[in-house]
């Protein structure tokens, strides 16, 4: 075990010197200058000159780069460029409202899932299964800035039931919350459908009901489990799929998160912030993937790590 | 142009002409209204139409409309201009002159505290002004003719140019005066300290800002005693949380949701004339543009009175000058009519009976209408033979291109923050700036006598000048001075509409 957690460890510092190395190249040539953009349009050359220097943009490309990896080994990811604080800083601020936006949406996802997944399963081929396919499809495939919009309509603005903007308390959660949770509930659904329907005529299911277990505990306790390690690979995927998703969920329902700083960052060519923001979701990105890698040997005892 | 139209625009001219006075203006304290007795209650929730990037009203970011409409409620200016007279009132400078035409001389309220208690004095102004030249930020350049600052004592401010300063007034009207041994600190800016009529509770990024009434204000009381600005990017979100009460007031609405709301019995809509513009520019140093007649037929094949109607809705007016009618130094133009036979004609006679071929550039964050504004443009075009590609593109790009002239035309909007047209004209008119290139060594004299005149009588003139001979050459075209709508809720009294920069002190909350 320690020694498998070494090697993944060793990968992880590898994976998140790739990503730091891309994204460090990739804002630095797509068109467009912070220096520039932060003087506008009144600024003369020698102002926008004056910030490219004050920012050190005015080295060369693998100069900074240089500079850039011993100061990130050191932790230290720079000053925003147009923000009064530390890159790292104004990510780590926003990093609480997205964890609880994505952790909530996905609880929920999993929540709701899990037994539109069995219905559709041991009903096959039933109405109800063919109704939980198409609202999971549609759930999947509708754009959620639009589903968010509907829902500050229908909730905030005709019902009045639920604030339609802001972070603050539980009712201020519903709303973002469910429109980032249909984005995987679809997926979950079917894959927890496709499981079960794959091992339900599995021998061993046979036998529980041969024993004389009812339904409920020959899925819950014999089905499921076997079903799940998809579900679990998935989900732990599609977080990442709702870090993406959060960013359009912030901005529609004024949720103070992490994706409406990057999108800010990325528009306004903030490099130090867009560089931090990208390193801390690909570190959170390694660390689930190791969680679900590791819960494997909880769902399948027959998995080993050394 | 319509007769009414005309007639606003001559109004304006004569009412500023008579208002601007002798090289040496005196301010008096009289002319700020004496503090009334009201005690500050209530709160007022309001959401400005972009975030609040920064609260640092001396750095990169002070040009930045959330951070100067925070600044106007935290901070103090040794000026403010009077929205109705256009006129320059005393606010921490009780009175100034102008000895010399390069020597200007603040004389400064005493017994002004900052939020900490700690005394306000000519140091502070010092500082603050140092504070924006170090950092380069965007106003830095309109005191670019800045020789020295000192402090005479702790109660007068002198200032000296190298040469005459015409717009020191609307440049004072925007320096924020912070605390001059506190503001280098670190952080300072997160939760700053000023002298203005709010001071700061909270900051959370992206989320809220909240301020209080400062208790000891040296003006007019606030009339509520917290306002909050609360960060609501989208605007289904926003025009929701206004109906909903969770926030009183917003403003910069596109015309839609403008029209929803005016059926709303909870909610008023008061609209103004702005500081704000559209405007599209040809590149004069490219064919076919170099021809004033290309310029022209341009103009003359785009009917911007159905466009005001149809896809403005009351957002904004016809414009009828290089610069809106809001603005120092605005002077009435002859108006090009919508005449596509006329159009034609002149391309024809520059030798383009069959039109030619264009790229007009933009980017999706220009302003209200932006996207269905730049089709209209694009086919009335195409309707006398110009085929116009659409080039849009994202700001940052946008402004690379831009700013290198590499383009054939350009459609952008453009706010007057000073309200002095040296800001826009001089700035972005003579050779030197060659920001369309154009070249008119008479533009050059003109801008650049007005900006190193104190007389705002003569500098006037020299704008209408300027003026006519930029509308004639059709060096850009000018369709729409913008119009600021506000909407707020019923309850909210007091709000004195702005053409930007609205501040909320004056408003008081009934519920």
């Amino acid at each position: 075990m320690g020694s498998y957690l070494a090697g993944r460890l060793g990968y992880a510092v590898f994976v998140l010197w790739g990503a730091i190395t891309i994204v460090f190249v990739t804002v630095r040539v797509v068109p467009g200058d912070p220096a520039q953009l932060m003087v506008g349009a009144q600024g003369t050359r020698q102002d926008v000159e004056a910030l490219r220097h004050r920012f050190g943009l005015d080295r060369p490309l693998p100069a900074q780069y240089g500079s850039y990896l011993g100061e990130a080994a050191r932790l230290n990811f720079g000053q925003s460029l147009r923000l009064e604080q530390p890159a790292v800083d104004a990510v780590a601020q926003r990093i609480p409202a997205t964890a609880l936006l994505a952790l909530s949406a996905m609880a929920l996802a999993v929540t709701a899932s899990l037994p539109l997944g069995i219905v559709a399963a041991v009903a096959r081929g039933s109405l109800l299964d063919r109704a939980v396919s198409v609202v999971s499809l549609v759930g999947q495939s509708v754009p959620n800035f639009w589903l968010g919009i509907m829902f500050i309509l229908i909730f905030a603005r005709t019902l009045r039931w639920l604030p339609s903007a802001g972070i603050g308390g539980l009712e201020h959660l519903i709303l973002p919350a469910v429109s980032l949770a249909l984005l995987v509930i679809g997926v979950l659904t079917r894959l927890v459908r496709s499981g079960l329907v794959d091992v339900i005529h599995e021998d061993y299911v046979r036998t529980a009901y041969a024993k004389g277990l009812a339904l409920r505990s020959v899925i819950v306790r014999h089905a499921l489990p076997n079903a799940l390690i998809p579900v679990v690979t998935v989900a732990g995927l599609q977080l990442g799929h709702l870090l993406a998703g959060a960013v359009i969920v912030e901005t529609v329902f004024a949720w103070p998160g992490v994706g409406r700083l990057l999108v800010d960052a990325i528009s306004n060519r903030d490099y130090p912030v867009v560089q931090v923001a990208v390193l801390l979701i690909t570190a959170g990105f390694i660390l689930v993937n190791l969680l679900v890698d590791l819960s494997y040997a909880y769902l399948d005892p027959r998995i080993r790590y050394r | 142009m319509t007769r009414r139209q005309f007639l606003d625009g001559a109004l304006t001219i004569a009412g500023a002409a008579a208002g601007a006075s002798l090289p040496i203006q005196l301010g008096t304290a009289a002319a700020s209204p004496a503090p009334a007795s009201r005690t500050p209650a209530g709160e007022l929730k309001v959401s400005l139409p972009a975030r609040i990037v920064a609260l640092d009203p001396l750095g990169p970011l002070a040009a930045e409309e959330p951070v100067r409409i925070v600044a106007a409620h935290v901070f103090d200016s040794l000026v403010v201009r009077d929205m109705k007279t256009r006129q320059y009132l005393p606010s921490l400078a009780t009175k100034w002159e102008s000895p010399d035409p390069t020597t200007w001389v603040f004389t400064l309220r005493s017994g002004v505290k900052f939020h900490d208690g700690s005394p306000l004095g000519a140091k502070d102004v010092k500082a603050s002004l140092e504070r924006m030249l170090k950092l380069r930020g965007p106003f830095a350049p309109l005191w670019a003719a800045v020789d020295t600052v000192d402090a005479p004592n702790d109660g007068t401010v002198r200032i000296k140019t190298k040469t005459p300063l015409g717009t020191m007034l609307a440049n004072a009207s925007l320096l924020s005066i912070a605390p001059a041994d506190k503001m280098e600190q670190a952080g300072f800016f997160n939760r700053p300290i000023g002298s203005g009529p709010f001071r700061v509770v909270s900051y959370r990024p992206d989320n809220e800002l909240a301020l209080e009434a400062n208790p000891g204000y040296w003006g007019t009381p606030p009339g509520v005693r917290t306002l909050r600005f609360k960060d609501i990017p989208e605007v289904a979100a926003r025009v929701t949380a206004l109906i909903t009460g969770e926030i009183d007031l917003t403003f910069a609405l596109p015309p839609d949701q403008l029209a929803a709301l005016g059926k709303q019995k909870a909610v008023q809509i008061v609209s103004t004339p702005s500081y704000r513009y559209y405007f599209i520019w040809m590149n004069i140093k490219r064919e076919p543009f170099t021809d004033k007649r290309v310029r022209q037929a341009m103009v003359y094949a785009l009917d911007i009175d159905t466009m005001v109607k149809t896809l403005m809705q009351g957002i904004a007016r016809r414009m009828t000058s290089p610069i809106p009618t809001t603005v120092f130094g605005y002077s009435p133009q002859r108006p090009y009519a919508y005449d596509p036979r006329k159009a034609k004609e002149l391309l024809a006679a520059a030798g383009r009976p069959n039109g030619f071929d264009a790229t007009m550039i933009w980017n999706p964050d220009s302003g209200p209408q932006d996207r269905e504004l730049a089709q209209a443009f694009i086919s009335y075009w195409n309707a006398i033979g110009v085929r116009i590609k659409d080039g849009q593109a994202e700001r940052p790009q946008w402004l690379d291109k831009l700013l290198k002239l590499d383009w054939d035309m350009d459609f952008q909007s453009n706010g007057v923050i000073t309200g002095d047209a040296d800001f826009v004209l001089r700035r972005l008119y003579t050779t030197s700036a060659n920001r369309m290139g154009y070249a008119s060594p008479t533009v050059d004299t003109l801008l650049n006598d007005a900006a190193a005149t104190v007389d705002q009588n003569k500098r006037k003139l020299f704008y209408a000048q300027a003026n006519e001979i930029i509308w004639d050459d059709a060096v850009g075209i000018y369709p729409f001075e913008l119009v600021q709508a506000y909407v707020y809720r019923t309850g909210v009294e007091g709000f004195i509409p702005t053409p930007s920069f609205p501040t909320f002190a004056s408003v008081t909350v009934k519920r």
